[in-house]
C-alpha cells in the first residue's frame, strides 16, 4: 500500500476515523490495537500498542482483548470502508463468539469475540498458532452464512471487504463517489511556473494525480518524484513514491526539496 | 604553509596598540579557518570565565585558507567571541570583502581585546576617535569605505543590546550578540586594507577547480535558492506544520500565504543580489509598497520572526521591520523571539504595556535598539526577561541556552529538535542543518528515533567543516561528495596530503574543540534541551495536530547523540579526549 491504512482519506475523515465513528454508537468502548510507532489521529478510542507484533495478528487480538472492559469484543480491521453499525449489532445479537463466512472464507476479522479469550489466545501463541481462526476455532465459534445476515445486502460490498493495493483502495473510493477528487498545492518554485496554485483533480495515483498537472512532466523522474521537489501528504508525511494513492478530499502539497536554509 | 600567513593581529583597545602573533602552521592545518581557528584563537586569548562584555574579553574576526582564493562562496569570515545571550562559545558568519581585504593585512585573524576610552574606530592600522557613534552600520561603512573596508556596528550594538549585530557589506554576523561584545568596547568599526596576496599550492589546478565550482554553484543544485531563496520555506513550512506560529503557540499561520512570495506574483519591484565572490545569487530582494524604490533583503528566518512568530501577516510591516533590524543592527530572529514571548507574557498579563500580537513592530525595533523604557528590558534577550518575570515563564521563552530560535518547529521537526538542544551556540540552523533529513523521506520528522541522530550528527560535521573552510552552505548541494572534494581544495590551496577522513577528522576536531571551550566557560548537561513548552504540550492545530515530542524522547535522542560523538552519556567531554586536545592544540580547555 505504501502508506498506513489508518490515515488514508475516507471522505472527510480518516479510514481508521471512520471505523472508529462507526462503532463507537452501538459499542461501550473501542479499542484500537496499534503498532508501537504508528502515531493515530486523535480518536474517541482506547489506543493498545501490539506488543509482540512479529507474533502476528492473533498477538494483537489478545493484546485487544485483554484490554477490553466489556464480555464481548466485536474486531474489525482497520481497512473496512464498508463497515455498517447494523451489522456490528446484528453479530452481536448472536450467542459467544460468531463469524460470517463469506464464499467458504471466515472472516476472522470482522468476527466476536469474548474477552476471556485472551487467555486461550496467549496459550494458541505460546505453541506456535498465530491465526486468529485458531482462536475462533478453539472458542468453539458459530459460523454464520453471510448470505442469511439481513445487514449484508447480497451482491453489495461486505462490511468485512477491505484493500490491500494501492488499486483496490482506489476503487473503493470511486464505488462511493466516480467524481472523488484531491487538491494539489504547488509551493515554492513549482508555483512560479504554474497559473494558480491550487487545482482539484480526480483521485488517482501520485503519479496519476501529478501527470494531471499541466506543468507535470516536471515534477517527474521514473517512478519517483523529481530529486527537486518533495510531495506532502496532508501535511504530514513526505513521499516521492508515484505509485501510492491520493484520496478523496486530500490535499497534497508539492515542495522544494532542500527545504531549509 | 600555503592558503594561510601563519600570524593573528593582536589589537590591544585599552593600549592602543596592535601586534602580529604567529600561528603555529600544525594549528592552521588542524583546525583550517573560520569557526575553527576563530574557536581556538577564544580559547587561547579569553581569561577563563571571562564576562562577554567585560573588556578582556576577546573578539575575533578568522579568515581562513580558501579566502582569497577563486572557490564561489568562500569571502567569507567568522566572528567569535563569548556571547552576550547565551555566556557561552558563539560565532557568526558574514560574507562580505572585510574577508578579502582583511586577509590581505597578511593575517588569518585580528583579534581584539581589551576597549577604547571613548567610542573610536580602528583604521589604517590605529585607533581613532569615531564621529559614526550613532549612526548605522551601512552609514559608517560607506563612510570609511576610502579607507578599506568595513565591519561596524549599529545603534543596537552601541547599547549593548544582547543580541546586536555586527555588519559588513550589508551582511551581518548575526547570532550571538557579538555586536554587543564590539560595542562593550566602544568600537564603531574596524577598517581593513592590504596587498598581501596568499600563494596556493597548486594555482593550475584550483584554477580549474574554482571555474568547475562556479559553473555548477550556477546550476540546478541552487536554482531554489537563486529563483526564489529561502523565503520560499514559509508556505512550505506552514504546509508542514512546521512554522513557528505566535511564540510557538502554533505552527500552522492563517496570514501564511500572505507573506509568501511565490504568491506576490509581480505586485511588488524584486531584485537579486549576491554576495561577494558568489556565482549562487540568492539574495532576494523586496520593496515594500509604501516604499517601492528601496527593495530590502529577506530571508526566511527574518520573515517567520518578524511575521507568523509575533502573528504579523502584513508583508510590507515585515519586510519595513526587516530593514529597521538592518539599519539599527538587530539580530531579526532574536528579536522577533524576545518580541514574541513578549506578546504572550503580555496575553497571560505577565507583562504590562508590551507589545501584541499583530501590531507594528517599528516602534518596538527602535526602543529595543536604544533600551529605551521598556526596551530596556527587551534588550535583554527572552531568557533573561523570563528569569525577570518569574513563574513558569522560561518554559514558554523561545531559546536554546538563551539563544532564540531559528524558524523551525521542534515538534513537528524532531531531528531538528536534537540539533537545537545540543547547538553549542544555542538554538541554531546554521550549525546544525538536522532539518534537512527532516525535510527529507529518509526519517519520520514526527517521531525522532536513532536515524534522526545519526542525520543530527552528520549535518554538524558538515556545518563545522564548511564553517571551518568557510564556505556557505547554500553550496553544499553543490558537492557530489563534500569531504572528497573539499579534501582536494584543501591540497590545492595548503598543499600536502589532504583526504577524506582528514576533513572528516578536522570536522570532528572542531566541534570538540566548542563543546570542551563551552564546558571550559560554564555548560553544563542541563543546558541541552528545549523549553518545557516543546515537551510537554502537543501541537494543538494544523497539519500537525496532536504530535507531541516527549520529554524522554528527546532524552534518549540527547544521549544517543552523546555517545555517537565518544562524549559522555551527559554531553561532557571525556577528560582524556580533553587532555589530547590541549596537546594537540596547545590549549588549556580543563577549568580549575
Amino acid at each position: 500500500m505504501g502508506r498506513p491504512k489508518a490515515w488514508l482519506p475516507w471522505f472527510g475523515k480518516t479510514m481508521i476515523e471512520h471505523v472508529v465513528d462507526t462503532l463507537r454508537p452501538v459499542v461501550d468502548e473501542v479499542i484500537v490495537v496499534t503498532s508501537e510507532s504508528l502515531d493515530l489521529p486523535s480518536l474517541d478510542a482506547t489506543i493498545v500498542r501490539d506488543t509482540e507484533p512479529e507474533r502476528g495478528p492473533l498477538a494483537g487480538l489478545r493484546d485487544g482483548l485483554l484490554a477490553a472492559t466489556t464480555a464481548r469484543v466485536f474486531a474489525t480491521s482497520t481497512d473496512a470502508p464498508w463497515l455498517r453499525a447494523a451489522f456490528v449489532e446484528e453479530l452481536f445479537s448472536r450467542e459467544g463468539a460468531c463469524a460470517p463466512v463469506a464464499d467458504g472464507h471466515v472472516q476472522v476479522l470482522s468476527a466476536v469475540y469474548p474477552a476471556v479469550g485472551a487467555a486461550l489466545a496467549a496459550d494458541l501463541l505460546d505453541v506456535g498458532r498465530s491465526r486468529p481462526l485458531d482462536l475462533l476455532e478453539a472458542l468453539d465459534y458459530q459460523a454464520i452464512d453471510a448470505a442469511s445476515l439481513a445487514s449484508v445486502e447480497a451482491g453489495a460490498s461486505a462490511p468485512w471487504d477491505g484493500f490491500n493495493t494501492p488499486g483496490a483502495y482506489l476503487d473503493a473510493v470511486r464505488a462511493v463517489d466516480p467524481a472523488a477528487r484531491c487538491e494539489v498545492e504547488l509551493l515554492g518554485r513549482a508555483a512560479l511556473r504554474a497559473d494558480v496554485p491550487v487545482v482539484a483533480l480526480p483521485v488517482g495515483s501520485l503519479g496519476d494525480v501529478l501527470a494531471a498537472l499541466a506543468a507535470g512532466a516536471d515534477l517527474v523522474e521514473g517512478e519517483r518524484v523529481a530529486r527537486r521537489h518533495l510531495v506532502s501528504l496532508g501535511g504530514r508525511d513526505l513521499v516521492r513514491d508515484l505509485a501510492l494513492p491520493i484520496g478523496p478530499g486530500e490535499r497534497i502539497s508539492v515542495l522544494d526539496a532542500q527545504a531549509g536554509g | 604553509m600555503h592558503g594561510c600567513h601563519g600570524r593573528y593581529l593582536r589589537i590591544d583597545l585599552s593600549a592602543g596598540t596592535a601586534e602580529h602573533v604567529a600561528i603555529d602552521s600544525a594549528i592552521s592545518r588542524a583546525l583550517l579557518g573560520g569557526v575553527g581557528l576563530g574557536t581556538w584563537l577564544l580559547a587561547r586569548e579569553a581569561p577563563v570565565g571571562v564576562s562577554p562584555l567585560a573588556p578582556e574579553a576577546p573578539l575575533v574576526f578568522a579568515f581562513s585558507p580558501l579566502v582569497g582564493t577563486g572557490i564561489t562562496t568562500s569571502a567569507k569570515f567568522a566572528v567569535v567571541a563569548k556571547s552576550p545571550l547565551t555566556g557561552l562559545v558563539c560565532d557568526a558568519l558574514a560574507s562580505s570583502h572585510f574577508a578579502i581585504a582583511g586577509k590581505r593585512m597578511g593575517v588569518d585573524a585580528i583579534v581584539v581585546v581589551g576597549a577604547c576610552a571613548e567610542p573610536s574606530e580602528w583604521v589604517g592600522g590605529r585607533l581613532r576617535r569615531t564621529t559614526w557613534w550613532g549612526r548605522s552600520a551601512e552609514e559608517t561603512g560607506q563612510g570609511l569605505a576610502g579607507e578599506g573596508s568595513v565591519a561596524a556596528i549599529g545603534i543596537a550594538g552601541e547599547h549593548l543590546v544582547r543580541y546586536a549585530t555586527i555588519s559588513a557589506d550589508g551582511r551581518h554576523a548575526g547570532r550571538g550578540g557579538l555586536g554587543a561584545v564590539m560595542g562593550a568596547k566602544q568600537l564603531k568599526a574596524l577598517v581593513v586594507a592590504g596587498d598581501r596576496e596568499t600563494p596556493v599550492a597548486d594555482p593550475e589546478a584550483l584554477a580549474r577547480r574554482a571555474a568547475d565550482l562556479r559553473a555548477r554553484a550556477a546550476g540546478p543544485a541552487t536554482a531554489k535558492y537563486r529563483e526564489l531563496g529561502t523565503v520560499g520555506n514559509l508556505l512550505a513550512f506552514d504546509r508542514l506544520g512546521a512554522l513557528p506560529t505566535r511564540n510557538f503557540q502554533a505552527s500552522h499561520f492563517e496570514g501564511a500565504a500572505r507573506l509568501a512570495p511565490e504568491r506576490w506574483s509581480g505586485e511588488r519591484t524584486h531584485r537579486r543580489a549576491t554576495c561577494a565572490h558568489c556565482t549562487i545569487g540568492c539574495e532576494q530582494r523586496y520593496a515594500s509598497t509604501r516604499d517601492r524604490d528601496r527593495p530590502i533583503r529577506i530571508e526566511y528566518e527574518s520573515q517567520f520572526a518578524l511575521g507568523p512568530l509575533c502573528g504579523v501577516d502584513d508583508p510590507d510591516a515585515v519586510i519595513e521591520a526587516s530593514a529597521a533590524c538592518d539599519v539599527l543592527g538587530l539580530d531579526t530572529i532574536s528579536t522577533g523571539g524576545t518580541l514574541a514571548f513578549a506578546m504572550e507574557c503580555g496575553e497571560r498579563g505577565e507583562l504590562e504595556g508590551g507589545p501584541r500580537f499583530g501590531e507594528d513592530l517599528l516602534p518596538w525595533l527602535d526602543a529595543i535598539a536604544r533600551r529605551r523604557d521598556l526596551g530596556d528590558r527587551l534588550a535583554e534577550g527572552s531568557r533573561r526577561l523570563a528569569q525577570e518575570i518569574g513563574g513558569d515563564a522560561l518554559a514558554r521563552a523561545p531559546q536554546v541556552k538563551g539563544l532564540e530560535m531559528p524558524g523551525y518547529e521542534p515538534r513537528s521537526l524532531q531531528t531538528m529538535a536534537l540539533g537545537l538542544a545540543v547547538g553549542t551556540r544555542g538554538a541554531d540552523h546554521n550549525r546544525s542543518g538536522a532539518y534537512e533529513a527532516d525535510f527529507s523521506d529518509q526519517v519520520d520528522r514526527l517521531r525522532g528515533d536513532a536515524r534522526s541522530v545519526a542525520a543530527a550528527v552528520a549535518s554538524e560535521d558538515r556545518a563545522a567543516l564548511l564553517d571551518s573552510l568557510v564556505l556557505c552552505k547554500f553550496v553544499r548541494g553543490v558537492f557530489d561528495d563534500l569531504e572528497d572534494e573539499t579534501a582536494a581544495i584543501l591540497r590545492e590551496v595548503v598543499g600536502g596530503s589532504f583526504d577524506a577522513d582528514e576533513v572528516r577528522a578536522i570536522a570532528r576536531r572542531v566541534v570538540d574543540l566548542r563543546k570542551a571551550l563551552n564546558m571550559r566557560e560554564g555548560w553544563q548537561p542541563t543546558d541541552d534541551g528545549l523549553p518545557a513548552r516543546f515537551t510537554d504540550e502537543p501541537l494543538a492545530s494544523g497539519p500537525a495536530k496532536g504530535v507531541r515530542l516527549p520529554g524522554e524522547r528527546l532524552a534518549e535522542m540527547i544521549r544517543s547523540y552523546n555517545r555517537a560523538r565518544d562524549w559522555e552519556d551527559d554531553g561532557r567531554v571525556p577528560t582524556e579526549r580533553l587532555a589530547a586536545l590541549e596537546r594537540e592544540l596547545g590549549l588549556r580547555l580543563q577549568a580549575g
